[in-house]
C-alpha cells in the first residue's frame, strides 16, 4: 500500500472516530426540551405522566417543546443531579424530597424560585412546605407530609390505641405463631430497622431531636436512649422480625402477616390496590413522657436547575406552574392520598372529608419538618450503624446514644473540612 | 521493508483509538490526580483550593483505614482463589465428554449472564435471617439460622458467597476455551508415556491454559478488587456499621454521601498505584515462571 493510501486510511478512521467523540461528548442542545428527573413511585409516575399529556393539550405555544423524563431513586437522584450539575448539565427540573435541597442550594445547583415566581404564587403553599435557606425559596411542593404513620390491617386489628403502653400489650396479643414453629405467623408491627427514618418519631416521643438550631448533632441523650429502648422491647418481646429491612416489612403486612406496619403515604395507595383493608391512626404517644411520637416531615419539591438552557427557561416554569397547581395537586391528593402543598386545595371539602387524608393529618401536626441542611446526611450515617446495633443486642441505648453523637460530630467535621 | 510498512499501517490505524483512549481515560485520570491535591468538596464546590498532599495524610490517619485494606485483600484473594478454582474444574467437567452437556453449561453460565445488580439484590434477600433461602436450607440441615446481615464477618461472607457465584462463570469460559485448544495428541502421546490424570493436568493441561488464564486471572483481580456492587448492594452500603466496606466502596461513599470529593480522588490514586502493583508483581513472577 502506497504512503498516499496510509494517510487516506488514517484520515478516514480518524473521521469517523472524530465524529464519534464530538457527537458522544459534545453539549446536548437542550434549548428544546425540558428534562424532568424525578424520584417518584410508579403509580406517581403515572399521574406524572397523566399531567404533562394535559400540559400539552393546555399549552399548545410549547408544542416545538419536547418534555421527558427519567426515574431515580432518592440516593440515584441525588448523586447523579450533582454529578451533572459538576458538568453544567442536568435536568431542567429535579423532582424529590426537600432535604435534598440543602446540599444542592450550598454547592450552587438550583435556582432560587422566589426570583422566578411571583411572590402570590409562593403565597399558594403552605410555608412549611417551602424549602428556605438563605432568605430564598429553593422549591415549591406538590405534596407535604411524606411522614411516616401507624398503618392498621384491618383483619387483624379492631381497635388502635393511642397509648404506646395498651399498644404493646395488643401487639402480644396479636403475635401469633400458629404452626408453633418458633417463627410466628402473624407479628404485631413490622417496620424498617435498618433506616434511622423510622427511629426518629420515638425520639420525639421521649423529648428528643436530631440536632439543634445551629445543625449540631443532640443525639447523645436520655431521649435517644428511651427511644432505642421502646425498639428493642419490641423486638426482644418477639413482637416484630429479629431482621427487618423495608421490603420485608412492606411484603409481610401486604400479604397479612402483621397487623401494623410503620410506613408512609407513599405506601398507601398500594395497601389499598393490593386489597388489604387499613386505618391510619397516629402513633401512640408515650405515657412516661405524655409526648406523642413526631415523625419527619418533608415536602416534596419541584427545584429549577442552575444550569437550564435559557432558551427552554419559559417551558420550564410554565411546566412548574403546572405540575402544582391546585389542580395538579387535588388529583394528587384524590388519588394517592397525600397531603397537598397549596392551602386552598387541602381545605377542599372532598378532601377534607376523607377520612385517609383526615388520619393523615393528625399524624403531620404531630410531626416536626425534616432539617433541610446538609449536616443531616452525617446525622443519618452516625444513627444508621448505632441503631443497628442496639436493636442487634451488641450496644446497649446508652452506648448507641454515645455511639451515634460521637460519630455525628466526626462526620460533620470531616464534611466541613 | 515491507514489515516495516505493515507496522507504520497498523499504527495509523492504532491512532484514532489511541486518542479515544487518551480523551476517555487518561484525561480522567490525570483529572483525578488534580483532583487529589485540592480540598474540593460541598462547601468548596465552585473555588477548590490546592492542599497539597493534605488528603493523602487522612487517608493513612482514617481509622478504619487498616481494616478497610486488609479486607480488601482478604475480599480478592478468597474470591479469586474460588473463580479460579471452580471455574477450572467446571471448565474440565465441561470439556468431557457428558449426556446434556450444552445443558450444564447454559445452567453454569447463568450466573453470568445475569444483571449484577438482580442477582446482588436476590442473594440479599436469600439471607435474610427468619426468611431467606440460605437459613431455611440450614434449618432443614438441623443448623441454627445465621444472622448473615447483621455481623460483620457474617456480612462479609455473604458478600464473597455472591460474588463467587457472580464470578466463577467467567474464568470457567475463558478456561473453556483453553481447553478446547489443546491439542488432543499431548494428551494421547502422555498417556502412551504412562501418565496419569493428575500428571496430564499439571504437565499439560495447567501450562497451556497459562497463556489465557493470565489475562483472564489479572482482570479477575482488577474487577474483583474494584467491585462496588456486590458489597454495596449486598451488604446496603457497607453494613453493619460500615465494617463491610473494602476500598472501592468506601470511596464511594466519601464522594456521594459526603461529598469530600478530593480526599475521595486521594482514595482512588492510592487504589491505583496499590492495583498496579499487584498487576506488577503477578505479571513478573509470572514471567519467571515460564522461563
Amino acid at each position: 500500500m502506497s504512503n498516499r493510501n496510509h494517510i487516506l486510511c488514517f484520515l478516514a478512521a480518524f473521521c469517523v472516530v472524530g465524529c464519534a467523540l464530538i457527537v458522544g461528548c459534545g453539549r446536548v442542545d437542550r434549548s428544546n426540551q425540558v428534562v424532568i428527573w424525578e424520584q417518584m413511585d410508579p403509580r406517581e409516575r403515572d399521574l406524572l405522566e397523566k399531567h404533562i399529556a394535559e400540559f400539552r393539550v393546555a399549552h399548545p405555544e410549547f408544542d416545538h417543546i419536547r418534555i421527558s423524563r427519567t426515574n431515580y431513586n432518592t440516593e440515584d437522584l441525588r448523586t447523579q443531579f450533582q454529578t451533572a450539575a459538576m458538568a453544567m448539565g442536568g435536568p431542567n427540573l429535579v423532582y424529590g424530597p426537600s432535604d435534598q435541597v440543602g446540599p444542592f442550594v450550598i454547592m450552587d445547583l438550583i435556582l432560587p424560585l422566589d426570583e422566578l415566581l411571583r411572590p402570590e404564587e409562593l403565597a399558594r403553599f403552605d410555608p412549611s412546605g417551602l424549602p428556605t435557606l438563605e432568605g430564598h425559596v429553593w422549591g415549591v411542593p406538590d405534596q407535604v407530609g411524606n411522614h411516616l404513620t401507624l398503618v392498621a390491617n384491618l383483619a387483624h386489628v379492631d381497635t388502635i390505641p393511642d397509648d404506646a403502653e395498651v399498644w404493646f400489650e395488643q401487639l402480644k396479643r396479636l403475635t401469633v405463631d400458629n404452626d408453633g414453629d418458633g417463627r410466628p405467623d402473624v407479628y404485631g408491627v413490622v417496620f424498617d430497622r435498618v433506616e434511622p427514618f423510622f427511629l426518629v418519631p420515638w425520639l420525639g416521643g421521649y423529648g428528643g431531636w436530631v440536632m439543634d438550631d445551629e445543625a449540631n448533632p443532640t443525639l447523645d441523650t436520655e431521649a435517644m436512649a428511651g427511644a432505642l429502648s421502646f425498639l428493642k422491647r419490641l423486638k426482644d418481646e418477639g413482637l416484630m422480625p429479629r431482621e427487618c429491612d423495608y421490603q420485608l416489612a412492606d411484603t409481610l403486612f401486604k400479604e397479612g402477616r402483621a397487623a401494623y406496619i410503620v410506613n408512609g403515604p407513599w405506601s398507601w395507595d398500594g395497601y389499598r390496590a393490593g386489597g388489604v383493608d387499613i386505618a391510619l391512626a397516629p402513633l401512640p404517644m408515650i405515657p412516661s413522657t405524655g409526648l406523642w411520637p413526631s415523625p419527619m416531615t418533608a415536602a416534596k419539591c419541584y427545584s429549577v436547575n442552575r444550569y437550564t438552557n435559557p432558551a427552554s427557561m419559559d417551558a420550564t416554569l410554565a411546566l412548574l406552574r403546572w405540575l402544582v397547581s391546585p389542580a395538579v395537586q387535588a388529583d394528587l391528593a384524590r388519588e394517592l392520598a397525600v397531603l397537598p402543598g397549596d392551602l386552598a386545595v387541602r381545605a377542599d371539602p372532598t378532601l377534607v372529608a376523607d377520612p385517609l387524608l383526615a388520619a393523615s393529618r393528625r399524624q403531620i401536626d404531630k410531626g416536626r419538618l425534616m432539617p433541610i441542611v446538609a449536616e443531616m446526611r452525617a446525622i443519618w450515617d452516625a444513627m444508621r450503624p448505632a441503631y443497628q446495633s442496639c436493636l442487634s443486642g451488641d450496644l446497649t441505648p446508652e452506648e448507641a446514644a454515645r455511639n451515634m453523637q460521637e460519630r455525628a460530630l466526626r462526620l460533620i467535621a470531616d464534611m466541613r473540612e | 521493508m515491507l514489515e516495516s510498512r505493515v507496522n507504520r499501517l497498523a499504527l495509523w490505524f492504532l491512532a484514532p483509538t489511541a486518542v479515544v483512549l487518551l480523551l476517555v481515560v487518561a484525561y480522567p485520570f490525570i483529572y483525578n490526580v488534580g483532583m487529589s491535591f485540592t480540598n474540593w468538596n460541598m462547601y468548596h464546590f465552585r473555588d477548590p483550593s490546592f492542599n497539597g498532599l493534605a488528603n493523602y495524610f487522612k487517608l493513612f490517619q482514617e481509622p478504619e483505614f487498616k481494616n478497610i485494606f486488609l479486607r480488601t485483600f482478604l475480599w480478592t484473594g478468597v474470591n479469586l482463589v474460588f473463580h479460579v478454582t471452580l471455574g477450572l474444574g467446571a471448565a474440565l467437567l465441561l470439556n468431557q465428554r457428558l449426556p446434556g452437556r450444552p445443558l450444564y453449561r447454559a445452567l453454569l453460565i447463568l450466573p453470568w449472564a445475569m444483571p449484577q445488580y438482580i442477582s446482588a439484590l436476590t442473594w440479599r434477600g436469600m439471607f435474610n435471617l427468619e426468611y431467606g433461602a440460605v437459613n431455611l436450607l440450614l434449618a432443614k440441615f438441623g443448623i441454627d439460622a445465621v444472622p448473615w446481615l447483621s455481623g460483620e464477618w457474617t456480612a462479609f461472607a455473604a458478600a464473597t458467597l455472591t460474588n463467587i457465584w457472580l464470578g466463577f462463570p467467567f474464568i470457567m469460559v475463558v478456561a473453556l476455551g483453553g481447553l478446547q485448544s489443546i491439542p488432543v495428541e499431548l494428551y494421547e502421546a502422555a498417556r502412551i508415556d504412562g501418565a496419569g490424570p493428575i500428571r496430564r493436568f499439571f504437565s499439560i493441561t495447567l501450562p497451556m491454559l497459562r497463556p489465557v488464564l493470565t489475562p483472564a486471572i489479572v482482570l479477575g483481580t482488577i474487577w474483583t478488587f474494584n467491585n462496588l456492587n456486590v458489597i454495596w448492594l449486598v451488604t446496603k452500603q457497607g453494613e453493619p456499621a460500615d465494617k463491610s466496606h473494602i476500598l472501592v466502596t468506601f470511596v464511594y461513599k466519601a464522594a456521594f454521601t459526603y461529598y469530600r470529593y478530593g480526599y475521595a480522588a486521594a482514595f482512588s490514586v492510592f487504589i491505583f498505584l496499590t492495583l498496579f502493583g499487584i498487576v506488577k508483581i503477578y505479571q513478573r513472577s509470572q514471567a519467571e515462571e515460564a522461563f
